[in-house]
């Protein structure tokens, strides 16, 4: 164990399942799903279609409530919380399914997620006080900032839907980024890049943890996209968590083996 | 508190029975009607805002029909037997066709738009009816058919408790005598000669005879009230027969058909069942006719056989507005819950009259939607679809 | 330091423009056309108040009309109790007596607000629709406010204050332009965008939808206030479901969002259509013409969008539709005129004024859904380009 690791060790978990389940009528789209994840991670969830990934995601953000278990985030237990709770504590994401604000611009998008801790009140906005102008000036900065690390500055203007798919994704990660997440989740980043476009945002979604000091959670089916990235990889299969380790240990792993070759991959 | 006021209001708990029959009656009406709205929003998942305007011109089209056999005349009884069945087949046949050109040249176009721009077009059309129909229909003064065409205007009535035994027989006995000084006192009144002022025997025996009778009236009053009963007036019961007729063909229809099938698949999901090779267009062209006829039969018989009911364009406003709070009562794009919808609908509605807040009666139908949407956004049958993301 | 100059500018400007209005309609409009004038701003103030709700933040709202009807009353109400036993001047109690109108529609704004956060789109639009109704249906039975007969607002103005008119108007529309330059604005735009994405960002979706419920049903009160005294009388029968629909058109019209847009509809809808009252006759023929050329252009501008790919034909579609559907207007009524039973029938102006903006929906849906002006604006939008 290198050093770097085991320092990571002994920091503190920023995120915790511990015995996470949901389910939906009779599925149990996640079952008894523990994991925690240090700070500084660069963790990786991986596992065939319909395993349960996304809805894990779902668990952590508040979208959808567990039905028994915990989400931890630092102490904080996050069960129950309202999705922009969780968000204003320090987790963000990205959607599978993209889900960007399509009538309004890149900018614009990422504008809305950087006003998450304004201080300007909301009066001061519709009196248009000075507060409000300057307030607004440095999140639009900031934004334009974000969109430079994501290679996306020239396409500001654009609004989101005419954006292609690639650019989309990296926007939904600008936009993740602006609400200046301590951990972020990223879901399916990659899919639907070419090799070369892919190969680009892994060397951001690094960048991303060492230059900005995020924790990243990332989905990712694409696998030499997650074996050379993530450090850590939790594999999930019908809800349930069949493997965890390095990237050497999964892969060798005779149940993720099964797991993917029982779907015929 | 609330039955503080019940009794203030001086609510009779005898007349209960009969209201929750009246309701049910009325209910079966906004049945009728909310199966149209619930079949489009499952197919859709459009709120058909001018479904209330192809009720109203399925009204029109019986008064029109009735105009044709009967012209100025009061329809004679013995011709209904083929007069009703020929106005309740043109409604239905008209309402139809109207659902069927709305969808086709107003709905269809805008299937790919997001949904709310279909929504407005729907509202667009719905006022479009209302106003538009002023111009070319007649609305001053307020037609009706039921003041020519007047079949089953009596009414029947059950007892659920007889009325008590001394009552009754005191009323028949005044009725006995209040029958004898009538007939003492026509007799009279024929023998006196015409333009010739009744003498002081006359009077007396009419006053012999108006005290009878009010006598008599007042023990039948006070026999009734001691019972419990429920008049239905033979029209309504027709209405509520032919209703439930229907509603078992539109079962049969949905459940066993091929149509139905398509329809049933569509509502499940609009985009497999496009891929799976179910013609999307046709079966909503199906969905329309079903639920417009429908809203056309219930058109024609309240008309016709509700008293007191006048048309204008505005006819499907209110009924159209129930109607979908029925629908969504029941669970909105489920069949059964709208049947269940608007009998409960009906129902409430009378219990408000019943309780003496007749007044705002028209209000809760929209008390009633806003507790659901809270508390049950699904309805009773229905059940919330939670979004995937 | 500058900017308080600015600002202090403006806002002379703006009440400077108010009172400037004001002269020029009394000094040189007819009694009817100050009227408009006035009805105008009132429209303004609604349309776009109902545009924060509808299209800014994307919640179906359909009973606009209702806290048009809250304001009004509320402040009739306090009127008729208060204004003998107080000090103030009518001058200083009239914009008071909208304050409280303001006040009152909020907090009924908060009540419907509150449905909003858990229902979509299209059930929002009947639950909005039904509280209008029932809104309506309470005021024709309740006895303090006239039942159905109404109630007389006593004093109400002596001559039209058309400057407080549109100094509501202005404010509303700098609110919402306000609410748009900064990031709190976005975050509106975003609730109507997508609302688990928005909450996902750290948007409170909950307070922005009570957010633009509150303040758009404030700006429909006061306008109701303004109403209670410009009229003296009020009645159930002046909020029936056509006013929210009126008011509905003028945001759809101008396109959902676009407030400029809203503005231009408010005044072209709520001034064109009542020239209509004045005219006695219209004949049948000439409707059934106007309605043939409409059905005639909409196929067209349907079938150059669909069918039609050179950018020429493409350009000339509206104005082209538009003219070629008054030409064959005017054209169909002289042919139809032919026939007895369309030549001989006519009716009055006021019973076309509603039809022409359920027309106005429809065809706008049909060949435009995106409205006049789309999301765009005239003349601002600092925040919304990457570049100041
Ligand atoms: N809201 C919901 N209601 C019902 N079932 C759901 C819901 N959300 C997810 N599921 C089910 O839970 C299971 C897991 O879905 P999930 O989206 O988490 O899979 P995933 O691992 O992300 O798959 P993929 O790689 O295809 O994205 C699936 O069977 C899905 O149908
Ligand atoms: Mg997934």
């Amino acid at each position: 164990m290198g050093l770097a690791e085991e320092v990571r060790g002994l920091s503190q978990a920023v995120l915790t399942l511990d015995k996470a389940t949901i389910r939906f009528g009779g599925l149990f789209a996640v079952r008894d799903v523990s994991f925690s994840i240090q700070s500084g991670d660069l963790f990786g969830l991986i596992g065939p279609n319909g395993a349960g990934k996304t809805t894990c995601f779902n668990l952590i953000t508040g979208v959808y409530k567990p039905t028994a278990g915990v989400v931890k985030f630092g102490d904080t237990v996050l069960n129950g919380q309202a999705p922009n709770r969780i968000c204003e504590m320090g987790i963000a994401r990205t959607f599978q399914n993209i889900r960007l604000f399509s009538s309004m611009s890149a900018l614009e998008n990422v504008v809305v997620a950087g006003s998450l801790r304004q201080k300007s009140s909301f009066i001061s906005a519709l009196s248009y006080l000075p507060s409000a102008i300057k307030e607004t000036g440095e999140i639009r900065a900031r934004a334009l900032e974000l969109l430079k690390v994501m290679d996306l500055e020239d396409i500001a203007d654009v609004r989101s839907c005419d954006l292609p798919y690639g650019k989309q994704r990296r926007l939904e990660i600008a936009r993740a980024m602006a609400t200046d997440p301590t951990l972020l989740l990223l879901d399916e980043p990659a899919a639907g890049m070419n090799p070369q476009e892919s190969e680009q945002l892994m060397r951001t979604v690094r960048r991303i943890r060492d230059e900005f000091g995020k924790t990243v959670l990332l989905i990712e089916h694409d696998m030499k996209f997650v074996m050379n990235l993530c450090e850590r990889i939790v594999v999930l299969d019908h809800g349930v968590e069949i493997a965890s380790g390095g990237p050497a240990e999964i892969r060798n792993n005779p149940k993720v083996i099964e797991a993917y070759l029982g779907e015929a991959v | 508190m609330a039955v503080d006021h019940l009794f203030a209001a001086g609510v009779n708990f005898g007349s209960l029975p009969a209201q929750v029959v009246n309701g049910i009656l009325i209910g079966s009406l906004y049945a009728l009607i909310a199966l149209g709205y619930t079949m489009v929003y499952g197919v859709l998942r459009l709120i058909n805002f001018a479904h209330g305007e192809v009720y109203m011109l399925g009204a029109y089209t019986a008064l029109f029909v009735s105009w044709l056999i009967y012209g100025n005349q009061v329809a004679p009884v013995h011709t209904f037997w083929w007069a009703l069945p020929t106005m309740l087949l043109a409604s239905m046949t008209v309402s139809a066709l109207v659902g069927v050109i709305l969808e086709r040249f107003a709905y269809r176009p805008l299937r790919n738009e997001p949904r709310i721009a279909s929504l407005i077009t729907a509202i667009g059309l719905s006022l479009l009816l209302q106003f538009g129909g002023q111009l070319f229909l007649p609305v001053a003064p307020p037609p009706n058919i039921n003041a020519k065409v007047n079949p089953y205007s009596d009414s029947m009535t059950f007892y659920l408790k007889p009325p008590a035994k001394p009552l009754a027989d005191k009323a028949s006995s005044l009725e006995a005598e209040a029958t004898a000084t009538e007939k003492a006192y026509n007799e009279a009144l024929s023998g006196v000669p015409s333009g010739e002022e009744p003498g002081p025997t006359v009077t007396a025996l009419r006053n012999n005879y108006f005290e009878a009778r009010n006598a008599y009236e007042e023990a039948k009053g006070a026999a009734a009230n001691s019972g419990v009963s429920v008049t239905i007036p033979k029209g309504q019961l027709i209405m509520f027969v032919v209703t439930m007729f229907l509603m078992a063909i539109l079962r049969h229809l949905v459940m066993f058909t091929k149509q139905g099938r398509a329809m049933r698949a569509v509502s499940h999901d609009f985009d497999s069942a496009s891929l799976m090779g179910i013609n999307v267009n046709s079966t909503v062209t199906f969905t329309f006719i079903l639920g417009s006829a429908l809203a056309g039969a219930g058109a024609m018989m309240s008309a016709t056989f509700i008293s007191g009911v006048k048309i204008d364009t505005f006819y499907g406003l209110l009924p159209g507005v129930k109607a979908f709070v029925a629908a969504v009562l029941g669970g909105i794009g489920n069949i059964p819950g709208a049947v269940l919808g608007g009998l409960l609908m009906g129902v409430a509605e009378s219990l408000v009259i019943w309780v003496g807040w007749g007044d705002y009666k028209d209000a809760v139908a929209f008390l009633i939607l806003i507790g659901v949407l809270m508390f049950r956004p699904g309805g009773l049958l229905g059940s919330a679809k939670v979004e995937k993301v | 330091m500058s900017f308080w100059i600015r600002r202090l500018a403006s806002i002379a400007l703006a009440v400077g423009g108010c009172f400037l209005i004001d002269w020029f309609a009394k000094e040189n409009l007819k009694d009817f056309i100050v009227r408009l004038v006035v009805l105008a701003a009132l429209y303004i103030t609604l349309a776009v108040s109902l545009n924060l709700i509808n299209g800014i933040t994307g919640q179906f709202s359909i009973g606009h009309a209702a806290f048009y009807q809250v304001g009004a009353y509320a402040a009739g109400l306090a009127t008729v109790t208060f204004y003998k036993s107080q000090p103030l001047g009518l001058a200083l109690w009239i914009p008071l007596m909208m304050l409280v109108g303001g006040v009152t529609a909020s907090v009924a704004g908060l009540v419907v607000g509150l449905p909003s956060l858990r229902l979509r789109g299209d059930y929002l639009a009947i639950v909005t629709l039904g509280f209008g109704e029932i809104i309506r249906i309470v005021t024709q039975n309740l006895k303090v406010v006239g039942a159905a007969s109404g109630m007389a607002v006593e004093p109400k103005m002596s001559t039209p204050m058309i400057w407080l008119a549109w100094l509501l108007a202005i404010t509303s529309i700098a609110v919402c332009r306000n609410l748009l330059q900064t990031a709190h604005g976005l975050g509106f735009l975003a609730v109507r965008e997508d609302e688990i994405a928005s909450s996902a960002m750290g948007v409170n979706v909950t307070r922005t939808k009570v957010a633009a419920f509150v303040l758009g049903s404030a700006f429909a009160g006061m306008a109701g206030g303004f109403l209670a005294h410009y009229e003296g009388f009020l009645i159930p029968t002046m909020f029936t479901m056509d006013v929210s629909f009126i008011i509905l058109t003028m945001v759809v019209l101008g396109g959902s969002g676009s407030v400029t847009g809203s503005v231009i509809a408010a005044i072209l809808l709520s001034t064109l259509p009542e020239f209509l009252r004045d005219i006695q006759q219209i004949s049948m023929a000439g409707l059934v013409a106007a309605a043939i050329s409409i059905i005639a252009g909409v196929v067209a501008v349907r079938y150059v969008s669909q069918h039609v790919h050179t950018p020429s034909t493409r350009r000339i579609a509206y104005p082209g539709a538009i003219i070629g559907s008054i030409i064959l207007t005017v054209v169909l009524s002289k042919v139809l005129a032919f026939i007895p039973t369309l030549a001989n029938a006519s009716t009055d102006g006021s019973r076309i004024r509603l039809v022409i903006f359920a027309v106005t929906l429809v065809v706008l849906m049909l060949v435009r859904p995106q409205g006049l002006l789309g999301h765009r604006e005239f003349g601002w939008g600092s925040l919304r380009r990457s570049e100041a």
